[in-house]
């Protein structure tokens, strides 16, 4: 037996039901298109959900004005149910209420639905936040992403730039040890990336002073760099990992984060043709020196001979002729000796070999070289040293070339029976050499190109033809090489002051291939 | 003229001919014996056989130059103590250290030095100014 169901039960559930539900009848127009709709019953919830009262017998249209613009699908959806007989269920957006609602139709006689409303507003709140969420985590991985292959490119090209630079590039940390080495290092060393990544440079990568031996590890340029935080620059050899000998140029920079250095770089650079060239410059300038000093020593020699009182008997004149080709043939030996020297300068290949020297006796050696000149002009010479000079570290060679150069401007510059005061003392951390004549000096005007090359001031080219113009310009130069200076004070017709200073510590050692040449 | 000289023999090795003739001029002249080779091959063979008192050695020559011949001549047991002036026109720091490590001493650039001065050195090079019997 069917339970009975009592009959107010539905009335209960229709009121009771938590959805808002709806009893309407469809109003059709004359074409059949559903266009509005009467509210026969509606329950409490209906009210509550909507918020729309007393709807009982009205129009939707009447009660939510706007509808048919806002939510034409309520009406196609309506009436096609009311007509079919067909349940549909849909959600949508009734703009007029501000609301969402799920709508469940279903049409009990044709010409009549029934609307169950569920008010999914908070869902579909909740719904469209987790869809923002969505979207905006969607955003941020998509952005990432860009990022991801901005830096992945960014990477590539440095990694591109690294390896394509020519030459070797090799990075420590600031313990020195190997963090990135490029292609052109690993071809340069004949190490590869993984042999040398993680180790110590000083340790893995062999470099040798020009004697040959190794490079001991407080001058290695690497930990000059990191020590003393400045970029150094060296030429040295480097030795492969198959035992061949590069020279090699190496700029090493240290760099810093937030003023603290947390590493170098080292840059190498093969310099096997730049060293090559060097070699053949300097070659060449040699055997051209020696094939111009070859017919020299001929002419030299035999004009010697020649004059030699006993083995040749000269007219007068015959011997003013010769002894002016003699005379004129040493300044040509002077000019070859000067110009060789100019060469090594200018190619840098000069050498500057400091030993210990006792520097008066130099001094004092290079003023006998001039005895005879000296005596023949009667020019007086005076000499002061400070007692407490003996030893300095100098090159010798380089020291008498600057001395001789001094002292022959002063002993050819005075006038007979002059006066020439050399003196020698400390000054500061230096070695001040003074020579003092009495000459024909410098006049004001040429003053500032007195050490330019091949240059003569115009009363010492009106005295004589002899002066090279080379003296003073090498002088300078190998002052600028080893650390000291020299200048002058001068007047024209009363004399001239020549100061030289060279540091007391040491000379600045100098590699090169060869000497100058002292006359 | 130095009599003291008249017993001492000079060797002179320079393949430029002009020069080998002053050269030689000047020692003879002074009293000196003077023998010649043009080539350090030449200036070999003319020692071992001659045994000069002192070799004036050239060092750019053809066929052998100087330092070759000079360390050619140092394998030799006479040779290894004959005296030896370089007279050159190159002024060049491995020469001069080689010819340093040679045992030389003397290294003298030919345009720079008077043949009165050159007599003078080897005078003093073979002790004859001391007069000091014949070096060894």
């Amino acid at each position: 037996m069917k339970p009975q169901v009592p009959n107010d039960f539905y009335k209960t559930l229709f009121e009771r039901v938590l959805d808002g539900l709806a009893y309407c009848q469809m109003i059709f127009d004359k074409q059949g298109n559903p266009v509005d709709f009467v509210y026969l019953r509606v329950n409490k919830n209906f009210a509550k959900l909507t918020g729309l009262k007393d709807v009982v017998g009205k129009k939707v249209t009447e009660v939510i004005p706007g509808i048919s613009t806002s939510n034409p699908e309520l009406f196609e959806i309506y009436g096609r149910v009311s007509r079919t007989g067909k349940s549909e269920e849909f959600e949508t957006y009734v703009e007029p209420l501000s609301i969402w609602l799920f709508i469940s139709v279903y049409s009990p006689k044709k010409g009549f639905f029934v609307a169950l409303f569920h008010n999914i507003t908070e869902r579909k709140r909740i719904e469209k936040n987790l869809e923002d969420a969505k979207k905006a985590a969607q955003n941020v991985l998509e952005d990432l992403q860009v990022e991801k292959e901005k830096l992945a490119e960014s990477i590539a090209k440095d990694e591109a730039l690294l390896a394509s630079i020519g030459n070797g590039v090799i990075a420590t940390d600031q313990d020195d040890k190997v963090v990135v080495i490029n292609k052109a290092a690993e071809d340069l060393l004949g190490f590869t990336n993984e042999e040398i990544v993680g180790k110590s440079f000083v340790q893995a990568i062999s470099l040798r002073d020009a004697e040959g031996n190794i490079i001991p590890d407080a001058q290695q340029p690497i930990r000059l760099a990191l020590i003393s935080g400045k970029t150094t620059t060296t030429t040295t050899t480097l030795v492969r990992k198959d035992g061949a000998k590069v020279p090699v140029a190496i700029i090493v920079t240290p760099f810093k984060l937030n003023d603290k250095i947390i590493g170098a770089i080292a840059v190498f650079r093969d310099i096997t043709k730049e060293k090559e060239i060097d070699k053949a410059k300097t070659e060449f300038v040699s055997l051209a020196s020696h094939q111009l000093r070859t017919p020299l020593s001929t002419i030299n020699w035999y004009l010697e001979m020649l004059l030699a009182e006993d083995k040749t008997k000269l007219s007068d004149e015959q011997k003013e002729y010769a002894k002016e080709a003699a005379a004129a043939s040493k300044r040509m030996a002077e000019l070859v000796n000067a110009l060789l020297n100019v060469s090594r300068i200018e190619m840098g290949t000069f050498t500057v070999e400091p030993e210990p020297i006792n520097i008066a006796e130099a001094v004092k050696a290079v003023i006998l070289e001039f005895e005879h000149k000296i005596s023949e002009k009667k020019l007086v010479v005076s000499q002061v040293y400070d007692p407490s000079l003996s030893k300095i570290m100098t090159d010798p060679k380089l020291l008498t070339i600057i001395c001789q150069n001094l002292l022959e401007n002063a002993v050819h510059y005075t006038p007979e029976g002059g006066k020439i005061k050399v003196s020698l003392k400390r000054k500061g951390s230096d070695i001040l050499i003074t020579v003092v004549d009495s000459g024909i000096g410098i006049p004001k005007i040429q003053q500032p190109m007195m050490f330019g090359k091949l240059f003569r001031a115009d009363n010492a080219r009106k005295k004589d033809n002899e002066g090279t113009g080379l003296g003073l310009y090498i002088t300078k130069a190998i002052l600028d090489h080893s650390g000291g200076k020299i200048w002058f004070e001068s007047e024209e017709n009363k004399g001239t002051t020549f100061y030289v200073t060279l540091p007391l510590e040491e000379m600045r050692k100098k590699e090169g291939t060869k000497p100058l040449s002292d006359t | 003229m130095d009599t003291h000289v008249k017993n001492y023999k000079i060797l002179i090795v320079e393949d430029e001919l002009p020069l080998l003739k002053v050269l030689t001029d000047k020692f003879t002249a002074e009293g000196f014996t003077v023998i010649q080779a043009k080539d350090g091959s030449e200036g070999l063979a003319v020692a071992l056989k001659e045994h000069p008192d002192l070799i004036l050695l050239d060092i750019i020559m053809p066929v052998m130059d100087g330092m070759t011949m000079l360390k050619k001549l140092r394998e030799d047991n006479w040779g290894q103590n004959a005296p030896v002036v370089m007279l050159t026109n190159l002024s060049d720091s491995k020469n001069v250290s080689d010819a340093i490590a040679s045992g030389i001493g003397d290294f003298l650039v030919k345009s720079d030095w008077t043949l009165e001065d050159l007599l003078t050195k080897v005078k003093s090079r073979l002790g004859l100014s001391k007069k000091i019997g014949q070096y060894k």
